[in-house]
């Protein structure tokens, strides 16, 4: 267990330096981060609370994941991404609930699902790029929750889809370390994704399509393969969500939702793994929301900073995060392009192995971030 | 007679209706291709612009939270005062240092300045619907199904009068064409002396302006919440002035008006016991078939 928590920090591969840490080296390291194992392992699930809220936080880091191959890899925005996670959601619970089907085969059916709804948009992508195609996927998400999510068919009636977890994962925290567990397979995919030919064969894309093809890659299909990934993968996380929550409506996955994927990827850091774990745990609800219930402190200070609004009530202090969630994104994008990863670069790339250095170019390869990525 | 009642249901009510709605749509367009023919970018803090103005407003209409009570035109006055001042704000704070960035990182940006505004507006005044107060009560038209109000005209009118003012400024005036020269060729248009920053200081205060008017005008006529502009109107207003060509003023107005009817339509024909949300399900399809057969739109065409 304790490796596969590794993997998942320190994410970004290693560009190993000469040599590389000695023995000692890597046991300082490992030693250093069992409070971090200790935390992912013990704390959350020991506490239903934080097991629930920790459960939110592995659905949205495949999220996160899944968002990251279309903004980060291939440079276009997707302001629709909770519409694929909803599909993969409703094509979990409807064909659990409504057609008995086994739970693995609800989640297969959620993958492919999802899959085949990327596919439509990036059909799109091949002809439509930059601007327009950020907005085509928006009116998509959109279109969705208020159609497709709607439909009494796949909600019940409106009352919400119902999927419930088989009797082997009813128990809240081994539900958490199944989904932990996917997040490490999804971690890992991804991270072969990343260092094969495909996603070379993807950042050559992103720089420029005609130089890519005159070096005799395949546009349409690593195109068509990086949505079709990315869907396939947020539908896996709605499903995920979907036996979660227990319960899928349509009015959970709105455009506000759409927002808070991109943002934690931005805030996170672009074009890296463990930016895009960091950023899910910030806003999913383990992060700020939690950190303003649980933490007296800054509910007082944030109540009386916001006193001076007339009427202000302590209601609206549930609001609070939204705010520091935007104000965090504008920082990002002003100051610190690379988001949160750069910012814990120096530290993620001694824990890989490599030295410690505040400089930005020691390791180079694919993993580095260059300014925030995305391409018009 | 009963011919004439089912013809006025089935297709006067949702063209009139359409028209109408589809006017606050090619309103809040109007300011996108502004923007996007200035900067080329989508702006999408339009929308809260919008917003902000109708708050302000309806704040000094009411006199809420120990504000003065104003004259109902004064207080519109502070609201487009409002609007235009927030937009110089994101102008100077977020889109400038971004202009060199590439363009989709400024619309990020953009996403993030609405979602700032929206939760502001939520810790001011919490997410319970407002009523605002018409600037004209009462109806030009009332029979049956079919239902004219006087905001309603007010809408048509002060947008076909800002879509004629804003075409005329960019054909006539050297100011309207150094907005061209800035979006076309920074550098150049720099050198032959133009600012380029007080370029796009005026045109982001014009889409502001822009944007607080369609706020001030919709609030009325819609549920009246924060973020009611992002959530209700940006999305067709984007759809809206793709369709009639991102870079032309009278094809926001165009494109508003066919996707408000084609939304009336498709809440018309599709049926909700099939699937619900069909004016949604049509304009996405509009959206689709005019960028995949004419991306540039009906009546754009470049600068």
């Amino acid at each position: 267990m304790t490796a596969t928590a590794e993997t998942a920090v320190a994410a970004p591969p290693a560009g190993h330096a000469k040599g590389g840490p000695s023995l000692a080296g890597w046991l300082v390291r490992g030693v250093l981060l069992l409070p971090l194992v200790y935390f992912f392992l013990s704390v959350i699930p020991g506490s239903a609370d934080l097991t629930e809220r920790g459960t939110e936080w592995v659905v949205f880091a495949l999220v996160g994941i899944s968002l990251n191959i279309i903004i980060g890899y291939t440079g276009q925005l997707s302001l629709g991404h909770q519409g694929f996670v909803g599909v993969g959601a409703f094509a979990a619970a409807y064909s659990l609930t409504v057609h008995q089907v086994p739970f693995a085969l609800s989640i297969i059916l959620a993958i492919v699902v999802g899959g085949l709804f990327a596919m439509l948009i990036g059909f799109a992508a091949l002809r439509i790029t930059g601007l327009y195609l950020s907005l085509i996927t928006l009116v998509f998400g959109i279109t969705l929750e208020q159609s497709l999510f709607q439909q009494p068919d796949l909600t019940n009636g409106g009352a919400g889809q119902p999927a419930y977890k088989p009797d082997a994962l009813i128990e809240p925290s081994r539900y958490y370390f199944f989904c932990l567990a996917i997040l490490v397979v999804i971690v890992f995919i991804d991270w072969r994704l990343t260092s094969t030919k495909a996603g070379r064969a993807l950042f050559a894309l992103r720089e420029n399509e005609r130089v890519a093809a005159a070096f005799g890659i395949n546009v349409t299909a690593y195109k068509l393969l990086a949505f079709v990934m990315s869907g396939a993968i947020a539908g896996l996380a709605g499903a995920l969500f979907a036996f979660k929550s227990e319960q899928v409506t349509g009015e959970d996955y709105d455009f506000f939702l759409a927002l808070t994927f991109v943002l934690m990827v931005v805030v996170g850091g672009l074009n890296s793994r463990f930016g895009v774990l960091v950023g899910a745990f910030l806003f999913s609800r383990i992060g700020l929301d939690y950190a303003i219930e649980r933490f007296h402190w800054i509910h007082e200070l944030l109540v009386e900073g916001f006193l001076f609004v007339p009427g202000f009530g302590e209601e609206r202090i549930q609001f609070a995060p939204r705010l520091i969630g935007a104000f965090l994104l504008l920082l990002t994008l002003l100051q610190f392009p690379g988001g949160i990863a750069q910012q814990l670069r120096p530290f993620t790339r001694w824990f890989a192995g490599g030295p410690f250095s505040f400089k930005h170019d020691v390791d180079g390869g694919p993993g580095t971030v260059e300014g925030s990525s995305v391409r018009a | 007679m009963l011919l004439a009642a089912e013809f006025n249901a089935d297709v006067l009510t949702p063209l009139v209706s359409g028209a109408i709605q589809g006017s606050l749509y090619g309103l809040l367009g109007l300011g996108l291709v502004l923007l996007y023919k200035g900067n080329r970018i989508f702006n999408f803090a339009q929308g809260e612009f919008g917003t902000v103005a109708a708050l302000l407003t309806y704040a000094f209409v009411v006199g809420s939270g120990g504000l003065p009570e104003l004259p109902y035109l004064v207080a519109v006055l502070i609201g487009l005062v409002g609007g235009t001042l927030m937009a110089l704000l994101t102008e100077r704070v977020v889109a400038r240092p971004l202009f060199h960035q590439p363009k989709v990182t400024t619309v990020v940006a953009t996403a993030g300045v609405a979602l700032l505004a929206i939760s502001i507006e939520l810790l001011f005044i919490g997410a319970n619907p407002l009523t605002a107060r018409p600037a004209i009560e009462g109806n030009l038209i009332s029979s049956g199904s079919l239902q004219v109000t006087y905001q309603q005209v007010l809408i048509v009118l002060a947008l076909a009068v800002l879509a004629l003012a804003s075409a005329l400024f960019f054909k006539k005036t050297q100011t309207g064409l150094a907005i061209l020269a800035v979006s076309q060729e920074p550098t150049a248009t720099s050198l032959v002396g133009i600012s380029v920053n007080r370029v796009s200081a005026l045109t982001w205060g014009m889409a502001g302006f822009l944007g607080a008017a369609a706020g001030i005008l919709l609030a009325p006529t819609t549920l009246f919440a924060p973020g009611f502009m992002t959530g209700a109107a940006l999305i067709p207003a984007f759809t809206a002035a793709v369709f009639g060509g991102i870079t032309s003023l009278p094809g926001a107005f165009l494109g508003g008006v066919v996707i408000g009817i084609v939304e009336q339509f498709g809440n018309k024909w599709v049926p909700t016991t099939f699937i619900p949300g069909g004016n949604r399900i049509l304009v996405f399809l509009t959206l689709l078939i005019i960028l995949v057969v004419k991306p540039s739109g009906l009546l754009g065409k470049e600068a």
